[in-house]
């Protein structure tokens, strides 16, 4: 079953306050086609400017920028044709606790104003591929007049460096044979929309307890105290963000956007007696403090993890010959197996200069191809608030360039019909559909919101395994299933599974042939539980992906060096 | 909690004072074990010590060797220094505050030696390797920053073995050493628990508005494009344990008010200008009313640089005002007598063979003194108990009647002096070198400011010169004394006239840096006033960034050589600056 959400919800800034404004949606994105390039109208209702006139911030940044449009111009030179302010209020928590005592807490509150300067137009302008933008602290106090006066600084150094870059751009275009594959910039509607300070809420002194009493387990928990001098490292930690993000650009585009993230982790470490470092560490994370784990959870989670650690250190090591055959992902394996392979190739980005390249990465010349199964269809949807109860982090209304976003059929039936855009575009795409999102202090990017990949034909969790261990029996072998996985698609929780249905956990092991060809033709199977997995930085971004079997990948020995054990024991203060 | 016998027997010598005595159980002087009535977080480090002591070296855990396969070492030398601080530090801009922040940390240094004094894992370009940093915990769990202290030794102990791996091989292949001095001093332990600092009480709400006073003095000046105020305090007390019986706790504070503005001539220059303020604790930092004085100042001043005509390149006579002549001291002579750079391939070793000669004219001295807490009535930077290695800091006379004497010693012994002197410093993370503290020149050739005056004028007229120049401010630069560069230095000057021989008023001017060789430069001093100015700040080096003072007079040089300052070639901004009078009565939140 295809989940495209109806044209109508683009229309709808659902949840946001009522002052909100949406532009026109586009025509059907599934199409692959755009209507006419909107002409820069402003279209707001007095409710919304209202709200944008009472934020003494806004009206400051939005003066200082219709000063600039008058004044700013060096004799001889060009003037800007966009530009954009953007100041960002970022306050953020941390706490961490070590084998059971606090060891750092900090608070901290911060602004910058980040400036951008275009010089040229819309065909060719200054800009790179990198993203330009003038960073300036700006003042803690609801100041207008200190606000302006970094803005101003900003705004000069932006605008020499843009002219700087728009004559070194133009001499290098010069040298190449063909014209650039897409313009530099698409214009957009005036979008005004303002919604409620976000405010970072935390009971700190709740939360300090619960990570001193989890990083402390180790050796007060009466499960797992036993092997306490085996854990080498204990540690919690509670994060806490809040970024209010104020946008005003001479399109005449308004914007106030709140966003926070939570997180908890556990972190317990030690090595096998072959020297081997094991670790885990995951946590919680939501976008309200409500939201994450509950203390009772976090303990159990604690214990879980110093046994599955224990485990992990008397765990057989991967066979030391390779294995090429069926692996099934589940747990958040497979949603990280989407996050590295495919969504950062369906993000476009402006290729390099002087070549023809559509954009960068592994689908740049994939479009209407197959890149993945046929039974699986991948959207991105941020205007989806929840799935399951849970607050997607990856959900918005606007993007971080003023352009409402709606979903997007990424893959169809496993064919690449859609890049996720901004307002740079890219050969065949000349439009943004919302996906211009930037990491504080950043240029904005094509960046995913909520990324949903589904079945046509989807299997319940029993069926896949079952599926498992059907292909097990028939090729008289012992196949593998991973839960999770450590760095860059290294397994951690990696199981043996054996014709006869026993699992054993291993350890040392690496996957290779886990790549885009893999992903296209090697997958047999998608169903079982989805898993929501949530990101915070650099974007919030949420990626739903069910459990992934696939047919043919290599787990082989990973050949870490194996570390000194302890050169001496640590001290015993079990009671 | 279970806890060793040798507690008790530590408990019964009582606080303080240096035993030798043995105790069973791990060998170490009495001193070394914790003591009920130090700190919590002391009797930890001690504890963790004592065990690590014991057990390092040993076969205590399932067997490992080395990678040539012979038997593990115990280090010869461990030492735990902890640096509890609290500190606030607040920013402004343009009138308004930009940042505003308070924490409390406590990192744990953990050096490790293996070998033995005369050769050990730090020889050579293996400094680091002793070292490892981590943070510990803030409050008073035993076990918690124990366990810490095991696992940052653990660390380190295996960084140790392999960089000692290195030295030896490097020793064998490498050519005889220019100096072949141990890598670590013979000194007794010592023993002191100085008391600790009150906890920090800042007003933030009052500072807060004493800095956005501070910057709003810029909003009348529209071509001060920039301006900031900066106010940073902090409350530390430094723990030392060590494996010979070291036992100190030493407090430091600092309270530093700085203000930076800038601007930008027509032609591109940049121009700026630096006040700063110092004492221990806010509290004795100079009153508001002083400080704005100074920022007004301060402003007309770059204003008045703006449009100061740029000066030529020049060879001939000069006064450095007493701030000026300090800050040339440090840069100059200061870094060049750190003991550790007379020793090392890399080093220019300037100085290194002219001891007992004369560097300076017979009429200067320079010691350097941590003892001093202040001067005249001011405080100084460089003031501290105990260095970072636990040596009891002490008065050094570096140059005695214009001869050199000695260098500032860390516990790094070099051929001329094998002792440290109690000069070994470092920021927290770094392993200590030698460096300065208080830097105090002091000359019995003086005269007053006018005398001191017309002797320029007699000099420059002699050397048939039209001016001789007046260094009334300048900015630390950098020294570089490595090998391969120059032995040159640059201080940048902020603040130059030109004193004309024919009497005609003093003449501001603008792109002009200091350039030269040290021992010429220290030669060529003529004369002095006859008192004293001191330059508080911070001074950055290989072993981190330490507070310094440096205490001098006026000087007259004979020869003084110039060259143009680099110049950026950005214009001045292209709008005018945002009104900023009216706007800045709209305060208050959202």
């Amino acid at each position: 079953m295809v989940v495209v959400r109806e044209l109508k919800r683009a229309f709808v800034c659902a949840g946001m306050v009522s002052l909100a404004v949406c532009a026109t949606a586009q025509t059907p994105i599934s199409k692959g086609e755009r209507s006419g390039a909107p002409t820069s109208v402003l279209v707001v209702d007095s409710v919304a400017k209202l709200a944008a006139e009472s934020d003494p911030l806004l009206v400051a940044m939005k003066d200082e920028l219709v000063r600039e449009q008058k004044l700013l111009v060096l004799p001889g030179m060009q003037r800007p044709y966009f530009m954009s302010y953007r100041l960002e209020d970022f306050q953020s928590y941390q706490a961490v606790a070590n084998f059971g005592a606090l060891t750092s807490e900090s608070t901290s509150h911060q602004r910058v104003v980040r400036v951008e300067v275009k010089i040229g137009d819309y065909v060719t302008d200054s800009s790179s591929a990198r993203g330009e933008g003038s960073l300036q602290l700006a003042p803690e106090d609801s100041d207008p007049a200190a606000l302006k006066y970094a803005l101003w600084t900003a705004t000069d150094e932006a605008y020499k460096a843009a002219l700087r870059a728009y004559s070194a751009k133009q001499a290098t275009l010069k040298s190449f044979q063909s014209a650039p594959t897409a313009n530099d910039f698409t214009p957009a509607k005036a979008v005004v929309k303002i919604e409620p300070l976000v405010v970072l809420a935390l009971d700190k002194e709740d939360w300090k307890k619960r990570i001193v009493e989890a990083s402390g387990l180790f050796s007060t928990a009466p499960e797992v105290k036993s092997f306490a001098q085996d854990v080498q490292f204990s540690s919690a930690n509670v994060n806490a963000f809040a970024l209010n993000r104020y946008t005003v650009d001479t399109d005449g585009t308004e914007l106030r956007h709140g966003y926070s993230g939570y997180s908890d982790t556990i972190a317990v470490s030690g090595q096998a007696d072959d020297g081997m470092q094991l670790s885990r560490n995951n946590g919680s994370s939501a976008t309200t403090a409500a939201g994450l784990e509950s203390a009772t959870a976090l303990h159990k989670r604690t214990i879980d993890d110093l046994k599955s650690l224990d485990e992990l250190r008397h765990a057989p090591v991967v066979g030391a010959e390779d294995y090429h055959g069926p692996v099934l992902f589940y747990g958040d394996a497979s949603a990280d197996v989407i996050n590295n392979l495919f969504v950062p190739n369906v993000e476009a980005d402006r290729p390099d200069m002087g070549t023809t390249a559509r954009t960068r990465g592994a689908y740049q010349s994939s479009l209407h191809t197959p890149v993945l199964p046929q039974f699986l269809t991948v959207v991105d949807d941020p205007t989806m608030k929840t799935f399951e109860g849970k607050d997607l982090m990856g959900s918005y209304g606007v993007d971080d360039e003023g352009v409402t976003v709606a979903p997007v059929t990424v893959v169809d039936h496993g064919k690449l019909l859609n890049f996720l855009i901004g307002r740079e575009p890219v050969k065949d795409f000349p439009e943004s559909n919302g996906h211009g999102r930037a990491a504080p202090g950043q240029a904005a990017h094509s960046k995913a919101g909520v990324i949903v990949v589904k079945s046509s034909q989807e299997l319940t969790a029993v069926q896949m395994r079952a599926k498992l261990l059907a292909l097990a029996k028939q090729q008289g072998r012992d196949v593998y299933e991973v839960e999770t996985l450590g760095g860059e698609l290294v397994p951690r929780l990696l199981y043996r599974v054996s014709p006869d249905g026993t699992r054993t956990l291993v350890r040392g092991a690496a996957f290779d042939e886990l790549d885009q060809r893999s992903l296209r033709s090697g997958m047999l199977a998608a169903g079982g539980k989805d898993y929501v997995a949530q990101t915070i930085s650099p974007v919030p971004e949420t990626t739903i992906a069910p459990e992934l079997l696939f047919a043919d990948i290599a787990v082989k020995r990973a050949t870490e060096q194996q570390d000194k054990l302890p050169y001496y024991a640590p001290p015993d203060n079990r009671q | 909690m279970i806890r060793k016998p040798v507690v008790l027997t530590a408990l019964l010598l009582g606080a303080g004072g240096f035993l030798l005595a043995e105790t069973p159980g791990s060998g170490l002087p009495a001193s070394a074990l914790p003591v009920a009535s130090d700190p919590v977080v002391m009797q930890a480090m001690s504890t963790e010590l004592d065990r690590a002591m014991a057990q390092l070296g040993t076969p205590t855990t399932p067997a490992v060797e080395s990678k040539s396969g012979a038997p593990l070492l115990k280090p010869y030398f461990l030492s735990y220094s902890v640096a509890d601080a609290e500190n606030v530090s607040i920013s402004a801009q343009y009138g308004a505050i930009v940042s505003s922040n308070a924490g409390h940390s406590r990192t744990a240094d953990v050096q490790v030696r293996l070998g033995s004094a005369a050769l050990d894992n730090t020889h050579g370009d293996h400094r680091t390797s002793a070292l490892t940093t981590m943070a510990l915990p803030l409050g008073d769990d035993r076990d918690a920053i124990e366990r810490t202290l095991w696992y940052a030794t653990n660390r380190g102990y295996g960084k140790a073995l392999d960089a000692l791996e290195k030295v030896k091989t490097e020793q064998q292949v490498r050519a005889k050493e220019e100096d072949s001095s141990a890598d670590f001093s013979t000194e007794a332990a010592q023993s002191e628990v100085l008391p600790s600092l009150p906890k920090l009480n800042v007003d933030k709400a009052a500072w807060e508005q004493r800095l956005r006073e501070i910057t709003a003095v810029f909003k009348v000046y529209p071509d001060i494009y920039y301006d900031t105020a900066v106010m940073q305090t902090s409350n530390e007390t430094d723990y030392f344990v060590s494996s010979e019986g070291s036992h100190v706790a030493t407090p430091n504070q600092v309270a530093r008010l700085i203000v930076v503005a800038r601007t930008r001539a027509a032609d591109g220059m940049d121009l700026f200008r630096v006040e700063t303020f110092e004492a221990d604790k806010t509290g004795n930092l100079p009153a508001q009313s002083e400080v704005l004085a100074k920022t007004i100042a301060l402003a007309k001043n770059l204003d008045d640089l703006r449009n100061a005509p740029i000066t030529e390149p020049y060879n001939g006579p000069a006064i450095l005002s007493g701030r000026a002549a300090a800050v040339f001291f440090h840069e100059v002579l200061g870094h060049r007598l750190e003991g550790q750079r007379q020793r090392g391939d890399e080093e220019g070793q300037t100085f290194t063979k002219l001891l007992n000669k004369p560097i300076l004219p017979s009429f200067l001295s320079v010691a350097d003194d941590p003892t001093l807490k202040d001067f005249d009535g001011h405080p100084l930077s460089g003031h501290y108990a105990f260095d970072d290695e636990g040596s009891p800091a002490r008065k050094v006379d570096l140059v005695d009647k214009g001869v050199l004497k000695t260098f500032l010693m860390s516990r790094e012994p070099i051929a001329s002096v094998q002792q440290s002197n109690g000069h070994g410093r470092a920021e927290t993370g770094k392993m200590p070198t030698g460096r300065q503290g208080n830097l105090i020149v002091t000359s019995t050739k003086t005269v007053s400011d006018a005398e001191l005056r017309e002797m320029l004028k007699a000099e420059a007229k002699k050397q048939g010169k039209a001016y001789g120049l007046y260094f009334e401010d300048i900015s630390s630069g950098f020294a570089v004394t490595t090998r391969r560069s120059p032995q040159a230095f640059q201080v940048i000057p902020l603040v130059v006239y030109r004193v004309y021989v024919d009497g005609r008023p003093d003449e501001l001017v603008r792109g002009v840096s200091i350039v030269g060789t040290p021992q010429a430069a220290l030669m060529s001093i003529l004369a002095t006033n006859d008192h004293q100015d001191i330059f508080n700040g911070e001074c950055g080096a290989e072993s981190g960034t330490i507070p310094v003072s440096a205490v001098a007079p006026a000087m007259l040089v004979s020869a003084i050589e110039t060259q143009k300052q680099a110049q950026g070639t950005a214009r001045p901004p292209i709008v005018p600056a945002p009104p900023l009078g009216v706007a800045s009565e709209k305060k208050g939140g959202e």
